[in-house]
């Protein structure tokens, strides 16, 4: 084959990735073309007065508890599985578990969340709920990542303190999670916009629709912009025009979230040479 | 991990040195307690609706609130006709995409894409049914003269966008691991870069891409809002049943609707979960499947190395 023919069908091949950025490009203008529609001042008020005020504070609320939750389980799991875990036949069960539980369906843990946490535990449909259940989706994805940065950490950071005489858990704690703590961090920011936008799992188990100002406890309901947007267009059958504020904040905000990860963990890259 | 201690024998002496390592043991096997709190939770809820239909709840192709009569058959065969939809074409797209990216994409433009398609993957599934539901649905409608365009068809294409960055990202990753040096070797034998790709790097990766299309068919079959908003959510097989502008109204879809009018306790109530758990069993077994296709592969090629 000659070298013309290949180039032109590696252009070929280059198709279906422009159709990848095309359909990435057209989505973010969809969306982004709602910006000059925004009233700011709405981000502001409350939802009594036409504003979004209680959905994104709702929304930071349940994002903000359940990465409260999910960052320190799935921090330590991830330090037991690179530095402590003998090699087993259970070591392998949880790392073939924790893959699992990645997979489960939203859906099906918003379900497992309304007989467990709302039911079971008593919590009703309460933020508390919504924390646990959304906690659920982000330790897979927060162990992935710590373990990752974990196992990027020089082993001769490690011998050089435990050479120094230092226990196991101090090496980890002094070397081994400060350096790791950008990655840490970048998962957990993933693992935060992962769920930012999930609707099926906090659809039964802590939104309301309108709440009278702010939750006071984890007890209470909240509301959240996905739910709204969802229960307004599914339910309600409000025309998808009307409700393109929420979407269009939902949207920003998540992006910003992921972005954001990105973003980090490409600039520590750099600042940690030992990262290549 | 040079100060790692190899087997159970030694964990009671570590224990006492670190008591520490218990809660880090038990933060790991979190996972497996809440798999196994979902297994149990989902069919204690599910039972009832399989005992009262039997076989039937799986095999009935009646589903209606009304009658209380719950067989599952036409939410499945949705679900599937979907998804299958969604794999014809995003695998083509996805694992094209995968090996541009991988292998002939400059290097410098390698990271920038990989992280625009992994931004991709961070858009919210309701975002994708919004967008579908008020841009793709009225295009399908006017294209094929039907008057509604929350189909079959849509909910393939929405679900398709969706499941790409999935296919390309794990593709993408199983395409880097192939060894340079086999590649270097089809080089070096005069090979073109089109015949390296075709002859050593797919044949390589082949098990990984598998793998790469079953976890996003896993992800796929348990989406939810997207496919909801464009399904048209109607419980009846298609006629014919490859009729793709046909409304349908997969499991996933079926729990949301209807969660929040069943009564706690009832047989709906129980109907509902006893879909959960078919998504739950289906896509344990999609995901360990794959995962078994990953891990012998990384197995076989440490062992070339």
């Amino acid at each position: 084959m000659s070298k013309v023919r290949e180039k032109v069908l590696f252009a070929f091949l280059g198709i279906p990735t422009a159709i990848c950025l095309g359909v990435f490009f057209w989505l973010a203008s969809v969306l982004l073309s709602g910006f000059g529609t925004i009233k700011w001042n709405l981000l502001t008020a409350s939802v009594l007065n036409g504003g979004y005020l209680e959905m994104i504070v709702g929304s930071a609320y349940l994002l903000l508890g359940a990465a409260g939750i999910a960052s320190p389980v799935g921090v330590l799991a991830a330090i037991y599985l690179v530095e402590y875990a003998p090699r087993g036949r259970l070591t392998r069960v949880i790392d073939q578990a924790i893959n699992n539980l990645a997979g489960v369906p939203s859906i099906v843990i918003g379900l497992f969340g309304y007989t467990f946490f709302c039911r079971q535990l008593g919590l009703g449909i309460s933020l508390a709920a919504g924390w646990f259940t959304l906690s659920l989706m982000m330790i897979p994805i927060v162990i992935r990542g710590t373990e990752e940065a974990v196992r990027m950490v020089p082993n001769a950071f490690k011998e050089a303190a435990l050479a120094l005489g230092a226990s196991k858990w101090r090496t980890v704690r002094s070397i081994t999670a400060p350096s790791a703590a950008p990655g840490i961090i970048t998962s957990i920011l993933l693992g935060i916009a992962r769920v930012a936008g999930e609707t099926a799992a906090i659809l039964f188990t802590s939104c309301v629709l309108v709440t009278r100002g702010l939750p006071k406890s984890p007890f209470e309901p909240v509301m959240a912009l996905a739910f709204n947007l969802f229960v307004k267009i599914v339910a309600l059958g409000e025309s998808p025009d009307k409700v393109f504020g929420i979407a269009f904040i939902l949207f920003l905000m998540v992006i910003s979230l992921a972005a954001a990860a990105t973003a980090f963990r490409i600039y520590y890259r750099r600042r940690q040479p030992w990262l290549k | 991990m040079g100060f790692r201690k190899r087997g159970m024998s030694h964990f009671l002496k570590r224990l006492k040195a670190e008591p520490v390592e218990v809660i880090l043991f038990l933060c790991a096997s979190s996972s497996i307690i809440f798999l196994f709190l979902m297994l149990l939770f989902i069919a204690k809820e599910g039972a009832q609706a399989f005992l009262t239909f039997g076989i039937n709840f799986i095999i009935g192709s009646v589903w209606e609130t009304n009658l209380d009569l719950y067989g599952a058959f036409p939410l499945i065969y949705g679900s599937l006709m979907v998804v299958a939809g969604a794999v014809v074409i995003a695998v083509p797209l996805g694992v094209v995409t995968a090996i541009f990216i991988a292998e002939v994409l400059p290097f410098s433009f390698r990271d920038l894409i990989k992280s625009l398609i992994e931004l991709l993957a961070s858009v919210p599934s309701i975002i994708y049914g919004f967008v579908g539901l008020l841009f793709i649905a009225p295009q399908v409608a006017r294209l094929f003269g039907i008057s509604s365009g929350t189909v079959a068809l849509t909910a393939s294409i929405v679900l398709a966008i969706m499941s790409i960055p999935t296919i390309v990202g794990v593709s993408g990753e199983v395409i880097a691991a192939v060894p340079r040096d086999f590649k270097d070797a089809a080089l070096a034998l005069g090979a073109t870069k089109w015949q390296t790709i075709k002859s050593v790097v797919i044949p390589t990766a082949k098990s990984g891409i598998l793998a790469s299309i079953m976890l996003g068919f896993g992800r796929a079959i348990g989406e939810t809002v997207a496919v909801l908003m464009v399904a048209g959510n109607v419980a009846l097989i298609p006629t014919p049943p490859w009729n793709y502008l046909s409304p349908v109204y997969p499991l996933t879809a079926t729990i949301a609707m209807q969660m929040g009018e069943a009564a706690v306790g009832s047989l709906e109530y129980s109907a509902l979960f006893g879909l959960g758990m078919i998504l739950f069993i289906v896509t344990f077994i999609v995901n360990t499947l794959a995962d078994a296709i990953v891990k012998r592969e990384s197995k076989f090629r440490s062992g070339v190395k």
